[in-house]
């Protein structure tokens, strides 16, 4: 992946440096302002696509190469054809979707009648999940239909989602569901 | 070469793109609002709100309109508030580029007085005194970029560029705007660098969406220091 | 979308209706205000006056659920004014196609229907056949029996006054719009219809859809630049996630589901491989059985060969006549048949038609799924409003994704340009990529069982091998579904080798040398590389925004789909500013041409017996006017939504769709011109929230923007009801009540139905009480009824009966 090339305004000036100011009742001399580093300056840019509507924008996202390496801005890509660095106000906001502290960033887990939820391993949840779909999948498998025809399926699980999956994973997702046996498939595309 | 905006509201389709990227850009912190029967929120400009899309149901000519505001600082090329506030490391205008920047030496500024000069009433002060309003992003202007609500608009509402470039650019869009809109205008063009276009009488659109006819008069302390800076030019000629 | 983003700056006439683009797709906007910069016309119709409408060169009032009304209106314009492009219509359409004499429409209903199964025999809508099999035509269009008669006389009954009276739309706007829009009908002139939830969730929404495709087709809008039929997606991968049919009724690439009549592969495509016997259709779907069995391939791998019948009998068969659809299956829930539960990446107990029904039925669950970035509103349902957690047995798994920006894939948009994405930081905390996730759990079931259990083959046997170095791996997943050649072998005269990519879909085969997990994705990863990830921003020489080479897109990077029928039967451009495609005198140039025949007439106007009909996914390769495969009808017809304000439908003798499905449980109350909910109301979006507002309601910006759910209404409703601007409100529908905020405002008008005064609100639906903190804002489909359109069964959300009170 390389960022090409990018819409560089032309500055002059941009560089002028020294901020003289006198501090007492008014200066003589135009001032100018200490230039300044940009907080992008030093951060890794990957591009990707906005994840709201279907328009498909192209956004640019800086990480820091520091520390925890979190992002630290999100903007519009001005090599994109579409949207060409422009953004709406949910795609100008991308930054705060991503470090957003009400992240859910551990399994977790809610026992049958609690009040409270646990947080839990992903080899656990997920060992867990296979013997629930196991149980219900092997109680309710049906070979054949009431008109005796061949229907291998079971419809005591179901699944909803997701629009927001990527290709890839949306693929991969409905050949599991469609392994194990599901008919009741649905996601947004139905509402 | 200085810098100036053109705010084209007839393209503004209140995305609020802008509003976002401005504190977004900013590290600016979000206000805890309540909808007060508008889509317009925050209500107004405030510390931590540089940028704001005032919108206004309007009935001209007999049919609804939506009108659109996206306001923020004109970036005067007078600017009044740094002439009342005579204190060029609180308030001043960066030769370069024409952005009136203010620091945290606005504090020890008569808060009132800076507020009441305005014509466009876009300063706000913190608590403690420090005033506060868009920079022109200068950081990102100095590299190379746009400002970001500028970049950010999808409509081409906003656009950002040198000054003779954008007054051009002005008066291009005022001659396609009054095809569709008899009485579009473009308001203190002279004044400022950031110009905004109208479809209709600006006051519908915000009521300091003009400079007031007496905004632009000026304390005596002003006054005097008008009449001093050709003369100060002048010396930093020759200095 | 037919065409794409970019596209609708080469329109004239730009409608948008059943959409709100300003809105819910702000960069479309860049196109839209380019066109109208250079001369084209936005028209808006919308129930209220929008961020869209406030940009419109022409706004009008509609009033939701009528909008066949609205259009039918227009098709009776078009055709009395004779506005419609007649070379266009008489050779590209099914317009000159004669009709059996079954064909009848009365009372609101047409032949073939059986009220007791509220279905239609469609036999008593087929086409007359000549002696080979071919449909019979009449391309002057003056049989009586021909579509373009029928058609003429069906709509016949919709003048603007009567469309005025069910709509609430004034006569001289209807009048006006039809003048506008119709005028596209000139040849070499382009409308645009941009369109999205506001025409799908409706008892009708097929049929919406259908009124403005037959529109476009009497206009010559289809296949041209700033034409097309354009639904805008709202998800960033709802295209992509419904091309790979993560669906009841598809499998990958619109293939059908089988059905359990469906008994053996031979017998699953004969019955879903159309025939025609006419020699210049090109029938595209006869390709049909190399798409199911590549399909095959790549879910089984070398397990599946034709000795197994690629593994047909492992995947699961549907009921004939049965639908397991979103209704359907919460119904399911509801009534405890579903134990177990998948809500990946969705938030039902706020997105779904009567939510209060779906927290109800979740409920009924033994064990739940939730996969998400935030907790919502579907993971928390023991804790919600009103729920006693010590009451709810439910098992509730939540497994924290990564952020798009934390992973890499493709996804692709509303104009179906599949897009690569790269990942930046590292997924935050234990959080991980949903393909990830979904391998893992992969990987679980097929260790369970390998040691038994019911019917393992279909997932022991299911190819899971996409990881490099132990880890998922999408780039394997895109080269899966782009397909392999699995054996050497000799395509047209060209040695492909074993284990390579297929270059397109062209090449697939039947007899299982060839996989391909999405046949209409074949092309988007081939040996020359991830097509995907093209970044070139140099446009076609046609230069009408194409851009063939950034990004790819679905079908072989065809950027505008029915673009044969652009051109006139000399192969030339309709529109000569804007050529899609051209005949050059030997081949095609411009876009990538609906199949690469010569046009239908040679340089000298012989026909030429080597083209192929235009419309090539169409059985007949005619764009369809009369479309007798939908189950409420060939030709659209007004019906009133589920629940409506008034008695009768001014157009014929039927109420409500006479085929939509009307759920009666006690969980489905419902009630029309009821006066205990006087007033339509409506769902919508807004630019600050998407969806459910999972993704944005924890965010402080968006949240400053928009903080609180609110109801919009008139001034004059308002002062009815006693409510004041910015005050909360209680809105109640049969099924619950919401709190709201009440928004007063001018950009909602009562209607004026004949003498009868109607009025409108409209709500968001990106609320729920997870988040804002106050636990107080809540979805608005909590309000929303349990039916929807007879064909895809999305529900009815646009149009059902509230009352609005003080609190």
């Amino acid at each position: 992946m390389e960022v090409t090339r990018r819409k560089f305004l032309q500055v002059s000036g941009a560089t002028a440096a020294g901020l003289a100011v006198s501090g007492m009742g008014f200066d003589l001399k135009p001032i100018a302002a200490h230039a300044q580093m940009l907080k992008t300056q030093y951060a890794k840019e990957t591009i990707s696509i906005c994840p709201y509507c279907a328009v498909g924008c192209g956004v640019i996202v800086h990480t820091s190469r520091k520390g925890d390496g979190r992002v630290i801005n999100i903007e519009g890509d001005p090599d994109h054809v579409i949207n060409q660095g422009s953004l709406c106000s949910k795609g100008a906001s991308l930054a705060q979707l991503i470090e957003n502290e009400s992240r859910i960033t551990e399994p977790m887990y809610r026992a049958p009648n609690s009040n409270t939820w646990q947080k839990v391993s992903w080899d656990w949840v997920l060992t867990e999940i296979a013997q629930r779909i196991k149980k219900t999948r092997d109680a309710s498998f049906e070979k054949t239909n009431a008109k005796g025809q061949v229907v291998n399926r079971t419809t005591a699980i179901a699944s909803v989602g997701s629009a927001a999956l990527d290709n890839e994973e949306c693929w991969t997702y409905q050949a599991l569901l469609r392994a194990m046996g599901l008919v009741y498939v649905e996601h947004q595309a139905r509402i | 070469m200085s810098k100036s905006f053109l705010i084209d509201t007839t393209l503004c389709t209140a995305c609020r793109g802008c509003q976002v990227a401005c504190k977004q850009w900013h590290d600016l912190p979000a206000e805890e609002t309540v909808n007060r029967g508008s889509y317009q929120n925050p209500e107004d400009l405030s510390f931590e709100t540089y940028k704001l899309v005032r919108m206004k149901e309007e009935i001209v000519d007999g049919r609804l309109r939506w009108l659109f505001f996206p306001d923020q600082c004109r970036h005067c090329i007078e600017p009044p508030c740094r002439d009342a506030a005579g204190d060029p490391a609180a308030i001043f205008s960066d030769a370069a580029s024409g952005a009136v920047l203010y620091t945290a030496n606005t504090k020890r500024l008569d808060r009132e007085e800076i507020i009441e000069s305005c014509p466009y009433n876009i300063p706000r002060a913190s608590s403690d005194g420090v005033l506060a309003k868009c920079d022109m992003c200068l950081d990102r202007v100095q590299n190379g970029l746009e400002p970001a609500c500028v970049k950010v608009c999808p409509t081409g509402a906003m656009s950002f560029g040198e000054r003779d470039e954008i007054t051009a650019k002005a008066k291009t869009h005022l001659a396609g705007a009054k095809k569709k809109y008899p009485q579009a205008q473009l308001l203190d063009p002279d004044d400022v660098r950031v110009i905004y276009l109208t479809a209709y009488d600006p006051m519908l659109y915000h009521s300091n969406a003009v400079a007031a006819a007496t905004s632009f008069d000026v304390t005596r302390q002003v006054a005097l220091r008008r009449m001093v800076r050709p003369l100060a030019d002048l010396i930093s000629r020759l200095s | 979308m037919t065409n794409h983003w970019i596209d609708i700056k080469n329109s004239d006439c730009i409608l948008i209706m059943g959409s709100n683009a300003a809105e819910n797709h702000p960069i479309s906007f860049k196109y839209v205000t380019e066109a109208q910069h250079k001369g084209a016309t936005l028209i808006s119709v919308d129930p209220r006056f929008t961020r869209t409408s406030a940009k419109a060169d022409m706004y009008a009032p509609i009033r939701s659920g009528t909008d066949i009304a609205f259009l039918g209106g227009m098709i009776k314009y078009i055709l009395d004014n004779k506005l419609y492009h007649e070379e266009y219509v008489a050779q590209y359409t099914n317009a000159p196609f004669i009709v059996n004499k079954k064909f009848k429409f009365k009372d609101g209903v047409f032949s073939g229907y059986d009220p007791k199964s509220r279905k239609y025999d469609k036999s008593a809508w087929a086409f007359d056949l000549d002696n080979n099999g071919v449909p019979k035509m009449d391309r002057s269009l003056k049989n009586s029996r021909s579509v373009f008669q029928q058609l003429k006389k069906h709509f016949k009954r919709y003048n603007t006054k009567t469309v005025s009276n069910i709509t609430g739309t004034p006569e001289k706007d209807l009048k006006q719009i039809y003048k506008i829009y119709a005028a596209t009908g000139k040849v070499g002139k382009a409308g645009t219809i941009m369109y999205a939830m506001g025409w799908t969730q409706h008892t009708t929404g097929t049929q919406n859809i259908r009124t403005m495709a037959i529109i476009q087709l009497l206009l010559g809008n289809m296949g041209v630049a700033g034409g097309g039929v354009n639904a805008l997606r709202g998800e960033s991968n709802v295209q992509g996630s419904t091309d790979h049919c993560l669906l009841w009724h598809i499998w990958p690439g619109y293939l059908k589901t089988p059905r359990a009549s469906n008994v053996s592969l031979e017998a699953y495509n004969n019955k879903w491989t159309p025939q025609s016997k006419d020699p210049q259709s090109a029938n595209w779907w006869q390709n049909y059985p190399k798409y199911s069995v590549s399909l095959l391939k790549s879910f089984f791998g070398d397990n599946a060969h034709a000795g197994n019948d690629f593994g047909y009998d492992w995947l699961p068969k549907v009921d004939d006549g049965k639908a397991y659809s979103w209704l359907d299956l919460f119904d399911a829930m509801y009534d405890g048949k579903i134990k177990g539960f998948f809500a990946w990446g969705q938030n039902p107990a706020c997105s779904g038609a009567n939510a209060a029904k779906v927290r109800k039925a979740l409920m009924k669950l033994d064990w739940l799924v939730n996969t998400n970035i935030f907790d919502d509103e579907t993971a928390s349902f023991w804790r919600g409003p009103g729920v006693d957690p010590a009451k709810v047995k439910t098992e509730v798994f939540f497994l924290p994704a990564a952020v798009f920006v934390e992973k890499e894939g493709s996804i692709t948009n509303s104009g179906r340009w599949m897009q690569w994405r790269y990942q930046g930081p590292k997924p935050m905390g234990n959080s991980l990529p949903d393909g990830e996730i979904i391998f893992e759990l992969g990987e679980k079931l097929k260790t369970i069982y390998a040691q038994g259990g019911s019917f393992p083959e279909p997932i022991r046997n299911l190819k899971w091998d996409y990881t490099t170095d132990g880890t998922y791996d999408p780039h394997k997943v895109a080269k899966e579904i782009n397909g392999y050649f699995l054996k050497d072998v000799t395509v047209k005269g060209k040695n492909y080798k074993k284990g390579t990519l297929v270059p397109s879909f062209a090449f697939l085969q039947t007899d299982g040398s060839t996989s391909s997990g999405n046949w209409l994705y074949c092309n988007s990863y081939t040996e020359k590389g991830n097509m995907a990830a093209r970044r070139s921003q140099e446009d076609a020489p046609n230069n009408i925004g194409l851009y063939p080479n950034f990004s790819w897109c679905w079908p072989v990077n065809r950027r505008i789909i029915y673009n044969r029928a652009s051109v006139d039967r000399k192969g030339q451009p309709w529109d000569k500013q804007h050529p899609v495609i051209t005949w050059t005198g030997k081949k095609w140039s411009g876009d990538v041409p609906d199949g690469g025949w010569p046009p239908m007439l040679m340089a000298d106007g012989k026909p030429n017996p080597k083209s192929r009909h235009a419309f090539i996914m169409r059985k007949h390769g005619h764009g369809q006017i009369f479309g007798p495969g939908r189950a409420d009808g060939p030709f659209p017809e007004h019906y009133e939504p589920l629940e409506c304000p008034v008695e009768k439908n001014l157009l014929n003798a039927q109420r409500m769709n006479p085929t939509a499905p009307v759920f009666g449980g006690e969980a489905d109350q419902w009630a029309t011109c009821d006066p205990r909910y006087p007033y339509v109301a409506t769902t919508y979006r807004v630019v600050e929230h998407w969806q459910t507002g999972v993704m944005t309601r924890h965010q402080p910006y968006l949240l400053e923007m928009q903080p609180q759910v609110f109801v919009e209404m008139s001034e004059e409703l308002a002062k009815l009801r006693g409510i004041k601007n910015g005050e909360r409100v209680i809105v109640s529908s049969p099924r619950a009540q919401l709190e709201a905020t009440a928004v007063v405002t001018r950009r909602f008008q009562p209607f004026k139905l004949g003498k009868t005064e109607v009025h409108q609100v409209g709500l968001p639906w990106h609320y729920g009480w997870v988040m804002p903190k106050s636990g107080k804002e809540d979805s608005a489909n909590l309000l929303t009824p349990s039916t929807g359109d007879p064909n895809t069964r999305i529900p009815e959300t646009k149009a059902f009966m509230v009352n609005v009170s003080k609190i």
